[in-house]
C-alpha cells in the first residue's frame, strides 16, 4: 500500500468514528485543538485503526507522541513497514 | 410534605417524535404497529410485527455527547431536550445538586450488548470494542446519558422493572421532591425494539401472532379477539418540581401528582395478579387522600395479553366498578415497556388538557373476562381533574400513579 493509499484509509477512519469532513484531514492539524478529539477519543481512534489495519496498536510506545493528523499518518507508515518485514 | 407539580414533558414513539406529534396521531387514530421483515432471520419466533421509532435525528445531539448512547439512550435524550424546553429550564437549576434524572428501561440496551457479545463471540478480539460500547450497553444507559446530555448532577438513578422502570423513576422522583431532598428531577422511562425483549414474550405465549399480515390491528387490549404484545420503542420524559420550585420561576404547571404505590406479587413471576393490582391501585388512591369516586379516568395499562388485560380489568372492576371510563393507548404504538408509564402519562396529562379521552384502539368487541367496566371505545369528551395510571410488569411489579388537575 502506498502512502496516499494509507491516507485514505486513515481519513475512513476519522471520517466514520469522528463525523469530521476528509477536507479538514491535513496533515498539520492538531488532533485536539483543531479537530476536537478528545482522549476518549484517541481509545476509539486506536480502536478503529487497529480494525482497519490488522494491527494491534496498543503497546506501540510511538502513540504517545501523536499530535496532529500527520503524526497518525507517520505513526501507521511505519507500522505497516514494520509488520511487512 | 410539599406539592409535586409536572412542569414540563417529551416524548416519542412510533408515532412521532415530539408529543405533540404523538398526541396528533392518537388523535387521528393512527396505528404505529408495521411488519418488522428483519425478525425473520429468527426461527422459533412467532410475532413479527412491532412499533420502531423511524425519522429521527440523531445527529441534532453533538457527537461528544452521542458516542456514549445507543439507541433508546438518543430516544431518551431527545424527549428530555423536549421535556426541558417545554419546562423552560435555566441551565443553573440542571446543574444544581438539587436537580436529579431518574430513568428506567427493561435492561438497558440489548441492542448494543448483541453488538458487543457479536464481535466477542466471533473474533475473540476485544480490541475491535469501541472504548463506548460499554456505556451504550450498561442498564443505567438512558438515566447516565440523559443526566450527561442535561448537565444534571444530583441524584442519578435508573430503575430496572421492566414495564413498571418509567413509573417507579416517575414514583421516586415524586417521593424525594415530596420530602425535599430534590427541587426538581427529569423523570421516565426508554426503551428499543430488540429480539431479546420481544422474543421474551415470545416464548411466553403472550406476543402477538395473529395480525403478522394485518399489523395495525394488533394490539388489542381488553378484546375478545387479542392475542398478546406487541412491542414498541421510544421515551418520555416528565419534569417533576415541588410547587414552590415552580411558581417561584412562573414555570407552567401541567398537573399535580397526588399519590403513588408500587407493589410486588408473589404469586407468579409472569403474569398478573388480580388482588395485588387492587391493593396497588387502592394504595395509591389512600397515598392522594382520594376516594374511587373521584377517579375520572384510568390509563390501563392492558397490553393485550389474555391474562393480563382480564386481572387489570377484574381489579379495576372490584375498586371502581363500571362508573369510571378506562382507555390503554397500546394498540396506538404497540407496549414500549420500560417506556410506557411515561409515555402514556403524558398522554393522559394532554388528554386532561384538552378535557377528553383517547379509545381503545382495536377494541371492537370487549371480551367476557374484561366486562364489567366502563371501556372507552370511541372518542368522548371528559372534564379530567383527577386520573389514574396503571402500570403492571414482570415479576409481579405492579406501580400506580394518581395525578390531579393543579388548582391553587
Amino acid at each position: 500500500m502506498n502512502p496516499e493509499e494509507l491516507k485514505e484509509k486513515i481519513k475512513d477512519v476519522f471520517v466514520q468514528y469522528f463525523e469530521l469532513d476528509r477536507e479538514e484531514l491535513k496533515d498539520e492539524k492538531q488532533l485536539f485543538t483543531d479537530l476536537g478529539l478528545d482522549s476518549l477519543d484517541i481509545v476509539d481512534l486506536i480502536v478503529g485503526l487497529q480494525k482497519e489495519f490488522k494491527l494491534d496498536l496498543r503497546q506501540y510506545a510511538g502513540l504517545r507522541e501523536i499530535r496532529s493528523f500527520g503524526d497518525v499518518c507517520r505513526v501507521m507508515e511505519d507500522l505497516c513497514r514494520q509488520n511487512q518485514r | 410534605m410539599r406539592r409535586v407539580v409536572i412542569s414540563g414533558y417529551g416524548s416519542n414513539t412510533a408515532l412521532g417524535l415530539d408529543s405533540d406529534a404523538v398526541f396528533a396521531a392518537l388523535m387521528a387514530n393512527h396505528s404505529g404497529v408495521v411488519f418488522m421483515p428483519e425478525m425473520d432471520r429468527y426461527s422459533g419466533l412467532n410475532c413479527r410485527i412491532g412499533a420502531p421509532v423511524t425519522g429521527f435525528d440523531a445527529k441534532s445531539i453533538p457527537r461528544q455527547q452521542r458516542r456514549s448512547m445507543g439507541r433508546m439512550s438518543i430516544f431518551a435524550a431527545l424527549a428530555a431536550r423536549e421535556a426541558c424546553a417545554r419546562s423552560a429550564v435555566q441551565v443553573e437549576r440542571l446543574a444544581s445538586p438539587r436537580t436529579g434524572c431518574i430513568m428506567g428501561s427493561t435492561m438497558g440496551s440489548a441492542t448494543e450488548m448483541e453488538a458487543a457479545f457479536k464481535t466477542i463471540i466471533e473474533t475473540g478480539n476485544l480490541g475491535e470494542i469501541s472504548s463506548m460500547q460499554f456505556f451504550k450497553c450498561v442498564s443505567h444507559t438512558a438515566a447516565m446519558n440523559t443526566a450527561q446530555f442535561l448537565g444534571i448532577s444530583g441524584f442519578v438513578m435508573s430503575p430496572a422493572a421492566a414495564c413498571a422502570s418509567a413509573m417507579q423513576a416517575i414514583g421516586l422522583g415524586f417521593h424525594l421532591i415530596r420530602t425535599g431532598v430534590l427541587d426538581m428531577a427529569f423523570c421516565g422511562g426508554a426503551e428499543e425494539v430488540n429480539i431479546m425483549v420481544c422474543g421474551s414474550f415470545d416464548c411466553l405465549f403472550a406476543a402477538s401472532t395473529n395480525f403478522n399480515g394485518n399489523p395495525s390491528a394488533s394490539p388489542r387490549p381488553f378484546d375478545a379477539a387479542r392475542d398478546g404484545v406487541v412491542c414498541g420503542e421510544g421515551a418520555g420524559v416528565l419534569v417533576l418540581e415541588s410547587l414552590e420550585s415552580a411558581l417561584s420561576r412562573n414555570a407552567p404547571i401541567f398537573a399535580e401528582i397526588a399519590g403513588y404505590n408500587s407493589c410486588g406479587s408473589g404469586s407468579n413471576v409472569s403474569q398478573s395478579d388480580t388482588a395485588a393490582i387492587g391493593l396497588c391501585m387502592r394504595q395509591a388512591l389512600l397515598d392522594a387522600k382520594t376516594e374511587p369516586g373521584e377517579v375520572d379516568y384510568i390509563s390501563a395499562h392492558a397490553t393485550g395479553t389474555l391474562q393480563g388485560d382480564a386481572a387489570e380489568a377484574a381489579a379495576i372492576q372490584a375498586l371502581l366498578g363500571a362508573r369510571t371510563p378506562v382507555s390503554s393507548l397500546k394498540g396506538y404504538f404497540g407496549h414500549t415497556l420500560g417506556a410506557s408509564g411515561a409515555v402514556e402519562l403524558i398522554a393522559a396529562l394532554q388528554m386532561m388538557r384538552d378535557e377528553m379521552i383517547i379509545p381503545t384502539r382495536n377494541l371492537e368487541r370487549i371480551a367476557e373476562d374484561c366486562g364489567g367496566i366502563r371501556h372507552v371505545q370511541k372518542t368522548e369528551r371528559c372534564n379530567i381533574r383527577c386520573l389514574v395510571k396503571n402500570c403492571f410488569a414482570f415479576g409481579g411489579i405492579n406501580a400506580v400513579l394518581l395525578c390531579r388537575r393543579y388548582e391553587r
